[in-house]
C-alpha cells in the first residue's frame, strides 16, 4: 500500500502524541497510599485505555493536518484490447475529399472522416495503450503509448490539420515499430498505419523494416483512403506501363508489408462507410486478453482520522462526565477526623 | 444532579475539541478562483537549435535541450486545469502535434511528449520564422489558446530585402509571447548526415549567406562587380555569418511587436511563468480551498492544552499545587 502525506513538516507535531502518557485531563485526588487500592483489572484497563485514547486523538490530529493519503496507484486488471500506435500520414493530399477535390457542401475530407472515425474508434477501447505518430517528409512521434485517451483524442484531432508536402512512409513505419515499450511486451501489438498514399522506401529503411519485424512480434494494418481515379492497392498493374515502386508505390508498398513475414491485413476504403467497416474490422481483430493497468485515484484520509480523533476524543469526554471525586464520596465520613486533626 | 466535570475547564476543553472535529468532519471549504492558462506551445526544431550554447547540469546542451528542460519545468509549475497543446515549427510552417489538453490528468504524457521532441521531426534545412509564426498564431486562433513560440529567430535563408512576410491575420486576437532561445554571441551550427550522425559545422559556404530573391537592396550599385542586368546583388560571392548562430533578439521583438505579442529570453521556468502572468489570457476558474485543517488544528490546541494545562499550571506555581496535595494528606492521614 502507498501511503503518504502532503506536509511532512506537520509531522514533527507526533510528539505531543505522548502528552497523555505524562499528563491526564482527570481531577488528581489525594489519596493516603496507592498500595491501598485494590488490583483490579478493568480499573487497570480502562486507564491504559484512556491514555491512549488521548495518544490516538493528538496522533490523529497530526495526521490529518499532514495530509495523509493514498497515492494514486495502478491496479493490474485483465480486459480485452491491445497496444496500439495509431500512424497517421499528415501529407497535404490528406486534407481533399474522397472524390479527390477541396470538400464542399456536406462531403467530408479523408482526413476529417479518419479524424472522426479513429476518435469513435479509441472511444470504443477504453482499455488499449495507445501511441501517436505522424509522418510527411520525416517521422514524427507525436505521443508515447498511454492509456490517457483525452490526449489521444487530441492528437487525433490535430490530424486535420493543414499538412505537409511528402510522405516518407518508410521512415514513419520504423518510428511505429519502434514505440512499442517493455511494458507491451506480453499483450498483442498493433501499428494501424492510415494514409491516402505511399511512397518508394528506401532500400536501407527496407532492411530496417524487415530486422525490427523479425524481432518484434506485431501485427500490421494498413487502411489506405483511396481517391478516386487513383491506383489502388490492390489493382493488377496496368500492362502499358513498367510495374515499377515509382509508377505504383501503393501496390509495392503493400507487396513489401505482406513480405515482412507479420500479420499484416490492408483495407482499401473509398468513402467513409468503407474506413468505418475497415476500423470495425480491425476493432474485432485486436479484441484480445489485455493486462491493463486501471488508476485508482488518490484517496485522501484525513477525514479518517479526524474520524478516529472525534472518536477517542468523545470516549475522554465520557470518562470526564463519569468522573466522581474521591472527596466528595468520603468527604462527610472524613469531616470528623478533619476536626479532630 | 450535575456531574462536577462540567465545571472543570478540562471537560470544557474536550467538548470544544469534539465540536471542532465535528466541524473538520463536515469538510467545510470555500471556492476561490485562481488563474488557469490555455497555451498552445510551438517550440522551433530547425538546425540552428541544435547549437550548443546553454549549460545543463554542467555540461554544454544544445538549444533544444534547454527549451525542452524549461517547458517540462513550466507545466509542472502551471495551476491545474490549465490546458497545454504542442506543435513544432520548422521550414515555413508551424505544425500542430496534439490539441491543447487538461493538464493535470494528462500531465506525464504531456510530459513525456515533450520529452521526445527533437531536431529529426524537422523536415527542411529552412527556417522560415515569420511565416512559421504566421501559421503558428493561426493554430493558436483556431484552438482559442494563447501562444507561446519558443525560436532563435535565425531565419534560413536570410530575410530578402524587402523584409519578413506581413502577416494577415487581426494582431491582438491572440495572446502570448514570444520566447527567445540562444545566447549573445556567435557559435557554430552542427551538421548531420543522411543517418543522424553529427558530422561536423556549418561552413561559410555551406548555407546562402545572402537571400537573392525579388529586389536587390539599395546599396547593392556600390558593390564591387555590380551591374543591373547581370549583376544586380554585386559580382561577388556573398560573406556572412549566416552559418554562425546567436540570439536574434531585436528581430523577434520586432516581429512581436507586430502582432502584439510579449518578447522574452528563455532563462527558466519560473520567468517564464511571470512572463505569461503578464501576456497570456488568464481564464479564471474556482478552485475549492479545503478549510478543514482550521478546526482540525483547533481541536490539536485544545486536546493539547487540556493535557499540557495542569502541569503547566504546576510548573509554573509549584508552591500552591504541592501545599495543596501536602495539606490533603495531612486531611486524609491524620
Amino acid at each position: 500500500m502507498n501511503f503518504a502525506v502532503d506536509h511532512p513538516a506537520v509531522l514533527l507535531l507526533l510528539p505531543l502524541a505522548f502528552l497523555p502518557f505524562v499528563a491526564t485531563v482527570f481531577a488528581a485526588s489525594g489519596y493516603p497510599s496507592l498500595t491501598a487500592v485494590p488490583r483490579d483489572r478493568l480499573s487497570f484497563a480502562t486507564d491504559i485505555g484512556l491514555h491512549l485514547a488521548g495518544a490516538l486523538a493528538i496522533a490523529a490530529i497530526v495526521f490529518g493536518l499532514a495530509g495523509f493519503h493514498r497515492r494514486e496507484q495502478p491496479v493490474e486488471r485483465i480486459g480485452n484490447g491491445a497496444n496500439v500506435v495509431l500512424l497517421f500520414d499528415r501529407s497535404s493530399s490528406m486534407d481533399n475529399s474522397f472524390g479527390n477535390r477541396l470538400p464542399s457542401g456536406s462531403e467530408e475530407s479523408k482526413s476529417d472522416a479518419a479524424k472522426r472515425l479513429i476518435s469513435d474508434f479509441v472511444t470504443r477501447r477504453p482499455h488499449d495503450r495507445i501511441g501517436v505518430a505522424a509522418f510527411s517528409t520525416s517521422p514524427m512521434p507525436v505521443l508515447p503509448l498511454t492509456s490517457r485517451h483525452d490526449t489521444v483524442k487530441a492528437a487525433v484531432a490535430a490530424i486535420d490539420r493543414p499538412g505537409l508536402a511528402k510522405t516518407d512512409v518508410g521512415r514513419g513505419l520504423v518510428l511505429a515499430m519502434t514505440m512499442f515499450d517493455e511494458n507491451a511486451a506480453n499483450a498483442s501489438r498493433a501499428v494501424v498505419l492510415v494514409s491516402d498514399g505511399a511512397a518508394v522506401i528506401d532500400r536501407r529503411v527496407q532492411a530496417t523494416l524487415r530486422s525490427i519485424a523479425a524481432r518484434t512480434p506485431l501485427n500490421l494494418y494498413w487502411l489506405f483512403l483511396r481517391t478516386k481515379g487513383s491506383r489502388g492497392i490492390f489493382d493488377p498493374p496496368d500492362p502499358r506501363q513498367p510495374d515499377t515502386p515509382q509508377v505504383n508505390p501503393e501496390r509495392h508498398l503493400h507487396l513489401f508489408l505482406s513480405t515482412l513475414g507479420i500479420p499484416y491485413r490492408a483495407f482499401e476504403a473509398g468513402s467513409p462507410q468503407a474506413v468505418e467497416q475497415a476500423i470495425a474490422e480491425i476493432d474485432k481483430q485486436e479484441m484480445r486478453p489485455l493486462a491493463y493497468f486501471e488508476r485508482i485515484p488518490r484517496r485522501d484520509l484525513s477525514s479518517l482520522c479526524y474520524a478516529i480523533a472525534a472518536v477517542a476524543v468523545a470516549l475522554l469526554a465520557l470518562a470526564k462526565l463519569a468522573e466522581r471525586g474521591l472527596a466528595e464520596r468520603y468527604r462527610p465520613a472524613l469531616a470528623p477526623g478533619g476536626k479532630r486533626g | 444532579m450535575m456531574p462536577r466535570a462540567v465545571r472543570d475547564f478540562r471537560f470544557a476543553l474536550l467538548a470544544a475539541a469534539l465540536v471542532a472535529l465535528c466541524v473538520a468532519l463536515a469538510r467545510p471549504s470555500w471556492t476561490l478562483p485562481r488563474p488557469a492558462y490555455d497555451l498552445l506551445l510551438v517550440v522551433d526544431v530547425t538546425g540552428s537549435m541544435n547549437a550548443r550554447d546553454y549549460m545543463l547540469d554542467g555540461n554544454p546542451a544544445a538549444r533544444l535541450d534547454a527549451v525542452k528542460k524549461t517547458l517540462r519545468d513550466l507545466i509542472a509549475r502551471l495551476p491545474c486545469r490549465s490546458r497545454v497543446g504542442l506543435g513544432i515549427f520548422t521550414e515555413r510552417r508551424s505544425f500542430l502535434l496534439f490539441e491543447p489538453v487538461e493538464l493535470c490528468d494528462n500531465y506525464s504524457v504531456v510530459d513525456a511528449a515533450i520529452a521526445s521532441l527533437e531536431w529529426r521531426m524537422a523536415w527542411e534545412g529552412d527556417s522560415r520564422i515569420a511565416s512559421g509564426l504566421n501559421s503558428a498564431m493561426e493554430i493558436a486562433r483556431s484552438l482559442d489558446a494563447d501562444l507561446v513560440f519558443l525560436t532563435d529567430g535565425h531565419e534560413a535563408p536570410p530575410l530578402p530585402a524587402s523584409g519578413a512576410p506581413p502577416f494577415e491575420g487581426e494582431p491582438g486576437k491572440v495572446g502570448g509571447l514570444i520566447v527567445g532561445i540562444g545566447g549573445g554571441s556567435l557559435v557554430p551550427i552542427p551538421k548531420f548526415d543522411d543517418m543522424g550522425r553529427e558530422i561536423g559545422f556549418f561552413a561559410m559556404a555551406d548555407v546562402p549567406q545572402e537571400n537573392r530573391l525579388g529586389l536587390p537592396p539599395a546599396d547593392a550599385s556600390s558593390r564591387p562587380g555590380w551591374h543591373p542586368r547581370n549583376a544586380p546583388f554585386g559580382g561577388e560571392a556573398p560573406r556572412g555569418n549566416e552559418h554562425l548562430t546567436s540570439l536574434r533578439g531585436e528581430y523577434l521583438q520586432t516581429l512581436a511587436r507586430r502582432i502584439e505579442l510579449g518578447y522574452v529570453r528563455l532563462q527558466d521556468a519560473r520567468q517564464l511563468e511571470a512572463a505569461l502572468a503578464e501576456n497570456a489570457s488568464r481564464r479564471m476558474i474556482e478552485t475549492a480551498v479545503d478549510l478543514s485543517p482550521i478546526p482540525a488544528a483547533i481541536a490539536l490546541a485544545a486536546l493539547v492544552a487540556c493535557y499540557g494545562a495542569l502541569p503547566l499550571s504546576r510548573l509554573v506555581g509549584p508552591q500552591r499545587g504541592t501545599s495543596h496535595i501536602s495539606h490533603k494528606n495531612e486531611r486524609t492521614t491524620s
